[in-house]
């Protein structure tokens, strides 16, 4: 006879770390007194003063998508090495406690570059999040019902600014508004029927409404059958330092753009 | 012809010293009683008690068994209890020493708003502490912890010198080591800050009337580059190899040059 513990064995033996996400505080404390075992805390926001803490830009609602983001995170800023194997506690159906373990092998191979979307772009992490949010609302719900499309230029705003012309006049001249304020949101979904790019600043001020992009389009690699919009975005993300947010009119994806290339792609539904 | 003689014993009672301070002994009880539970919902209502949650003058009277509002309400019930009791006595001539009572009749109110006043100070130095420390939160900076200490201090020593003026105890001396302090504090702020307001004041400028925006190319003294971020303080701009944050004051000292291509 064998019981429980037994048999799920071999997914906790010679695990090389833990990862929790956003464990409540007694939880995490529990874990923290581990002496040989690194723990890693994923989460929103480091609550609980861990050491080793990997930020989640968004709320991920399919788990698979949550634990990669996270350990390319931790890839990233050296918390574990290549191969090692981690325990993720994760929630899945309680809200509020870990409920669901599963044991993922870290590996460089498969670094889509999203993380580095959110902690090495010009502009700040917040900012990045909050037009991604802004975004992901507007795909889900739509300009008055009907679906929109809008391009967000983030970040490198003075060079953008310089490879771009006003379409007509630019309703955020001389204000001092900024994405992740209240009030802008609902701004930037009127102002998202309007053609052309929304252009933000690396503190995440917006600069201008109306922009035509004008950037040298040669030498952009974007997935064939995506239109004008993600062309500009990706062409104008490769000719500076920005960071472009599409959302897409026609099949409703969000997708960032950096470098010339297309890094992230989610569906607003999913959120 | 009964209840007529019943009457007139009543108010020759009534007349009595003994009788009339124990009425106002008794009706003082009543209102003191009263006014402290109406103080009571008045500052909750006024949402006192959730304004002074998680303060330590809030934490200790908690761990007495109490709470701030609680405590508020019952020193002004104290205070007319005491009052009353004063006033009984005066009137029942029981003790005959009016220069004395006249004195403490007159020092009771003062004492009571000391007493409100140190109770306002502690909560108010507390408050400050926690902004203060709630401010400087992401530096991680062992030695910032002595900021909201001092700014609790001095509020705790302004409320306790206000306290002591009340109640007449001689203040001079503190009054002076205060004026040392708050123009030390002004003449070092002034100092440090100078350049700080001057930029300040410039970016006001600067962001009120815009002579150059986001995207221009502009030259301040010998740097030129791409703006790429205004605030009130400073402004970044860029060229191909550097990047400049520039003080707003420079904008002003040396004026802008906006590159026409």
């Amino acid at each position: 006879m064998s019981d429980v513990s037994e048999l799920f064995e071999d997914l906790f033996v010679g695990a090389d770390g833990i990862m929790l996400f956003s464990p409540s505080s007694s939880y995490y404390q529990a874990f923290a007194d581990l002496e040989d075992t690194d723990v890693i805390v994923a989460g929103q926001e480091n609550e609980h003063g861990a050491d080793s803490f990997v930020e989640l830009p968004l709320a991920f609602e399919d788990i698979a998508e949550q634990l990669t983001f996270a350990i390319e995170g931790a890839l990233d800023d050296g918390l574990v090495e290549e191969g090692d194997e981690l325990l993720c506690g994760a929630k899945l159906f309680d809200e509020d406690d870990v409920d669901t373990v599963a044991r993922v092998r870290a590996s460089e191979g498969e670094n889509s570059g999203v993380y580095d979307l959110f902690t090495q772009s010009r502009a700040e992490p917040s900012v990045i999040r909050s037009v991604f949010e802004v975004a992901i609302e507007l795909g889900q719900k739509g300009q008055k019902g009907k679906p929109v499309g809008a391009l967000f230029v983030v970040g490198d705003a003075g060079k953008v600014m310089n490879k771009s012309r006003p379409l007509s006049y630019n309703p955020f001249e001389k204000s001092h508004v900024h994405v992740g304020d209240p009030i802008v949101t609902v701004m930037l979904k009127e102002f998202s029927r309007l053609d052309g790019a929304f252009v933000i600043s690396d503190s995440g001020k917006i600069v201008s409404a109306y922009r035509y992009l004008e950037p040298a389009a040669e030498g952009v690699d974007i997935p064939k059958g995506l239109g004008a919009r993600h062309m500009a975005a990706g062409a104008i993300t490769r000719d500076t330092n920005a960071t472009a947010i599409v959302l897409s009119e026609s099949d409703g994806l969000v997708r960032a753009f950096k470098g010339g290339e297309l890094i992230l792609e989610i569906d607003p539904e999913n959120y | 012809m009964q209840v007529d003689q019943a009457l007139v014993e009543v108010s020759h009672l009534i007349q009595e010293p003994i009788v009339l301070a124990l009425l106002v002994l008794v009706f003082g009880l009543l209102l003191g009683l009263a006014i402290g539970r109406i103080n009571k919902r008045i500052l909750t209502a006024a949402g006192i008690g959730d304004a002074v949650e998680g303060t330590a003058f809030e934490r200790t009277a908690r761990s007495i068994g109490t709470s701030t509002v609680a405590l508020i309400a019952r020193v002004t019930s104290w205070f007319i209890y005491g009052v009353t009791i004063l006033t009984a006595i005066h009137i029942s001539g029981l003790f005959d020493a009016p220069a004395f009572w006249v004195r403490v009749a007159e020092f009771a109110p003062r004492l009571l708003i000391a007493v409100l006043v140190v109770i306002a100070g502690f909560i108010l130095a507390d408050k400050a502490e926690l902004a203060v420390s709630e401010r400087l939160k992401d530096i991680k900076l062992p030695e910032i912890g002595i900021l909201p200490l001092v700014v609790k201090y001095s509020v705790l020593y302004i409320a306790l010198l206000i306290a002591l003026g009340q109640v007449g105890v001689n203040t001079t001396a503190l009054l002076v080591l205060l004026t040392v302090y708050v123009f030390g504090v002004v003449l070092i702020g002034g100092l440090a800050f100078k350049d700080f307001l001057a930029s300040a004041a410039a970016g006001m400028y600067l962001l009120l009337n815009h002579p150059y925006g986001i995207g221009d190319e502009v030259r301040i003294g010998d740097r030129q580059g791409i703006v790429q971020e205004m605030t009130l303080m400073t402004t970044r701009i860029e060229n191909d190899h550097e990047e400049y944050i520039l003080p707003n004051r420079l904008v002003f000292e040396h004026g802008i040059a906006r590159m026409r291509n």
